[in-house]
């Protein structure tokens, strides 16, 4: 279960998240969109104890893992290694737990990070994460810089996971459609506020979050490069 | 040609010295962008204690040496913790905290010790090698380096904290997210460049006598060595260890030795120049 | 603020004023400390403007000094007249300092630092290999510096030479940081992309401070080879280098009262510290060790604690026991308050651009860092 009350987080003069709440149940796929420059980068990191937030608190019980954005591996060394230093906190440094999930991932076992497609990246950064064992798992903008295929295929996998491993997912997404479909509740953040919340059926009602996130009217789907449909309105709002 | 091999390999020995500070600079630079300064200081350090286990404490060779070359490594540790142990300190401030902590090292270094060079026999006698009269001293540095630095390699390829020290090298972030404290990894990486600088302080003293400031010589060559790989290739460093000594041996055989110091700084400033071309233009 | 600077006038009036007078009362020991220090005062100026306007690191400064105290000798020995030698001392310094800076000056911060310690080292060792610069030997019997006739020998003469030197080093430093150069370069400090932006020949300006810096610090090496009448190349150590930086450092770089305070200061301690090191009882090199703990003691303290140095630490610890908070207005040197950001902002500004503090609101890594890795 993961909570957060009233976060602030600055960086200097800036203050990027103005009082912040939410919760993820155990079991619970919840997503976070929201525009560029709204704050989920900081809300993620302070949730998973990157940053200091300057109000607030972050209340997390379970082990925690966190995919960041740009997937962030180390490109210096091979996919074996990155999995193994996944379990950094933990005892258990085998990656062969991973690979049965990701087996995709086994034949590039001593190729070096760097050398993979994004897509095989972001699988990696996927299967580093799982490899704390994780309760809970926040993953930030999966589908960013992805083609649409690639994404759509991690999303199944992440989907299939959750349900096996019964994991707390927090998905921060651009891409609101996939969002939308993935995840059993929505929080939208703009400016650093949550403004809206709700489950996704309730939120495609709504006027305003559509033409925002979803394309005006709905018919217009999320573009595989990670900007929201419609993503001119969401922009001229931000 | 008995005179090159000669050159050849006391060139060979005293580079495996300067490959193992070298190293020293690349663990710690490559972990928390800092340029330890006082690593010549724990060269000298190290060759110091050792010295003082023989004598004063009587202690047999190779206990000596492990002694000093364990001393440089919690020195590195104390140096660590002072440059970068702060919060929110700068690299570049720590580069100058490693400045002033090599010259408060004199103090200490000519209380304890004094201020004239202290050398020791290790591996006394020489042999002969295609004519040339060489010093086993020789044997023992380059052996000794050549296993230390293989165990580095294998310290950081097939170790899981060695993994994780590489891990807070090539993306600082990523280590956090997984939980590494990156700066506690960076102390450890100046212990790590203590015991090389300690290691290479115990293997010269008895070649060439050390006095409390001979870490500047020893930092420059070091580092000049180091930057044959951008501060950041152990490889590299072994490599420009080596063909720095070799450099410096042929000169000073074969033309002066008070020349040797121009030619491998003139060699290290026109590497780096050459490195950073291209990054600004003349307006 | 006027009645600010007008205190601060007086202030610096005052101080000028009893500063000149001193000759008159102090010991010739003494006479030789004064002097001395008036010499680094005017290299550390220098070094505080290359270090803390052009944000170059310079560990090698002592260089300079040396080419200036070399022309003066080797000109002077050879037959040129001394007042010329003086002359050509800084000139040369700037040049050199001119011509290394072009390739040099494109190094990243910790790598420049290096270069300059390399370079100083380089040149130590050429002049130690060539005969005409006196060798590894060094000069000796260094004529005095004279015109027409008329010859400087007196130590208080010495002492007031090195005075007027300081007054005028000090009035040049503090017009430059007030021209529109001198904006430009803190325009430059603060952050080299937008000077760039805003129209500034980054490069040439800091090639531009990196000469004069090596000039002032080439004028006072200059006096000091007429003053103390031999050297060689052990009199420009690397550690004399160290020594300027501290001086430069301790009381906030691109100060220029900083950095005269540093030299006096500095010079005062390690002459208690001499005293102390030479009682009867203590060892040989007691002197050497103290001077060499004082100088990296408080090198690191700096540089742990107090980065931007002891100046803005000390007003705003002034604004905060006088009641004023936030901007203090507290006393300023003549020139320092006028026109730009506080002095505590500046200070701090000035050593987080070296990149020897870090920016003043820095928290963990933004997520730009995050993205940029």
């Amino acid at each position: 279960m993961l909570k957060a009350t009233d976060l602030v987080v600055r960086w200097g003069a800036v203050t990027a998240l103005d009082g912040v709440s939410l919760s993820v149940a155990d079991g619970e796929m919840v997503a976070l969109v929201g525009p560029n420059g709204a704050g989920k980068s900081s809300l993620v990191q302070a949730l998973a104890g990157l940053v200091r937030p300057a109000g607030g608190t972050v209340t997390v019980e379970g082990r925690l893992a966190y995919v960041p954005e740009g997937r962030q591996l180390f490109y210096d060394l091979p996919v074996e290694d990155n999995l193994a230093l996944g379990a950094w906190r933990g005892r258990n440094r085998e990656p062969k737990r991973v690979y049965e999930v990701l087996p995709e991932l086994a034949p590039l076992a001593k190729k070096k990070a760097g050398a993979l497609s994004g897509g095989q990246q972001q699988m990696v950064a996927v299967g580093r994460a799982l490899m704390a064992d994780p309760e809970i798992l926040l993953i930030d903008e999966l589908s960013l810089g992805l083609a649409p295929i690639i994404a759509t295929g991690l999303a199944n996998q992440l989907k299939v996971l959750h349900e096996t491993r019964d994991l707390a997912v927090l998905l921060i997404e651009q891409n609101a459609e996939m969002a939308f479909d993935l995840c059993s509740r929505v929080y939208v953040l703009e400016n650093g506020r949550i403004v809206t919340s709700g489950s996704p059926a309730e939120l495609r009602r709504s006027e305003t979050v559509r033409r925002a996130y979803l394309g005006a009217g709905g018919a217009f789907q999320g573009t595989g490069d990670g900007t929201a449909g419609g993503g001119a309105a969401a922009s001229d709002r931000a | 040609m008995s005179a090159l091999v000669d050159y050849l390999i006391s060139g060979l020995a005293i580079g495996c010295g300067y490959a193992l500070l070298a190293s020293g600079f690349v663990a710690i630079f490559r972990v928390t962008e800092v340029i330890n300064f006082a690593q010549g200081t724990l060269a000298v350090l190290g060759g110091f204690v050792a010295s003082s286990a023989l004598t004063s404490a009587g202690l047999p060779h190779g206990l000596a040496e492990a002694l000093g070359v364990l001393a440089a490594g919690g020195a590195g540790l104390l140096f660590g913790w002072i440059a970068i142990g702060r919060k929110g300190t700068p690299p570049l401030a720590s580069l100058v905290i490693t400045l002033g902590l090599a010259v408060a090292a004199y103090a200490a270094e000519i209380a304890i010790w004094g201020d004239q060079p202290i050398s020791y026999t290790a591996l006394p006698g020489d042999f002969v090698l295609a004519g040339a009269h060489l010093l086993r001293q020789y044997l023992l540095v380059i052996g000794a380096s050549l296993v230390a630095l293989l165990g580095l390699g294998v310290f950081f390829t097939r170790t899981y904290a060695g993994k994780g020290m590489t891990a807070c090298a090539s993306n600082k972030f990523a280590a956090r997210v997984v939980g590494i404290n990156v700066r506690r990894v960076g102390l450890y990486a100046f212990g790590l460049g203590g015991l090389l600088g300690g290691l290479a302080g115990v293997l010269l003293i008895p070649i060439e006598p050390l006095s409390f400031n001979s870490d500047i010589g020893l930092a420059v060559s070091g580092f000049a060595a180091a930057i044959f790989g951008g501060l950041r290739s152990f490889e590299m460093a072994l490599v420009g260890g080596v063909v720095l000594g070799v450099a410096e041996a042929l000169i000073a055989g074969y033309w002066q030795a008070s020349y040797q110091t121009v030619v491998a700084l003139g060699l290290m400033l026109l590497l780096m120049i050459w490195q950073a071309r291209g990054r600004m233009e003349l307006a | 603020m006027r009645s600010a600077t007008a205190v601060a006038w007086a202030g610096g009036i005052v101080a000028a004023a009893v500063t000149l007078l001193l000759p008159l009362w102090l010991s010739p020991a003494n006479l030789t400390v004064y002097t001395l220090a008036g010499l680094y005062a005017v290299t550390a100026i220098g070094l505080s403007l290359l270090m803390g306007y052009a944000g170059q690191a310079s560990l090698g400064q002592a260089v300079f000094f040396a080419i200036g105290a070399y022309t003066v000798a080797a000109a002077s020995l050879h037959g040129v007249p001394t007042a010329l030698a003086l002359v050509a001392a800084p000139l040369l310094a700037a040049a050199v300092a001119a011509l290394v800076g072009i390739p040099i000056l494109r190094l990243r911060g910790h790598y420049l630092a290096f270069a300059t310690l390399a370079f100083q080292l380089i040149v130590l060792s050429v002049i130690s290999n060539t005969a005409f610069l006196g060798g590894g030997i060094g000069f000796a019997a260094i004529p005095s510096l004279g015109v027409n006739g008329a010859v400087l020998t007196s130590a208080r003469g010495f002492a007031w030479l090195s005075w007027a030197v300081t007054a005028v080093a000090m009035v040049l430093a503090l017009n430059l940081i007030r021209s529109r150069p001198g904006r430009a370069l803190r325009a430059l400090a603060t952050s080299e992309a937008a000077a760039e932006s805003a129209g500034i020949a980054v490069v040439r300006y800091k090639l531009a401070v990196f000469a004069l810096s090596a000039g002032f610090a080439g004028f006072a090496g200059g006096i000091y080879a007429f003053f103390i009448g031999y050297l060689s190349p052990d009199s420009f150590p690397v550690e004399l280098s160290i020594e300027f930086v501290v001086m430069a450092v301790i009381f906030g770089l691109g100060s220029v009262w900083g950095a005269l305070l540093g030299a006096a200061g500095i010079s005062v301690l390690v002459q208690v510290l001499n005293q102390v090191g030479t009682a009867p009882g203590m060892p040989e090199y007691m002197p050497t060790l103290l001077n060499y703990a004082a100088y990296g003691v408080t090198l690191v303290l700096i540089m742990v604690f107090l980065p931007g140095g002891l100046l803005p630490a000390l007003r705003s610890l002034w604004a905060r026991v006088a009641g004023r908070r936030g901007d203090p207005g507290g006393p300023v040197g003549p020139g320092q308050g006028a026109g730009g950001p506080s002095a505590v902002a500046l200070g701090t500004a000035l050593a987080s651009a070296l990149r020897l503090s870090p920016a003043k609101d820095a928290g963990e890594p933004t997520p730009e860092h995050a993205r940029r890795q």
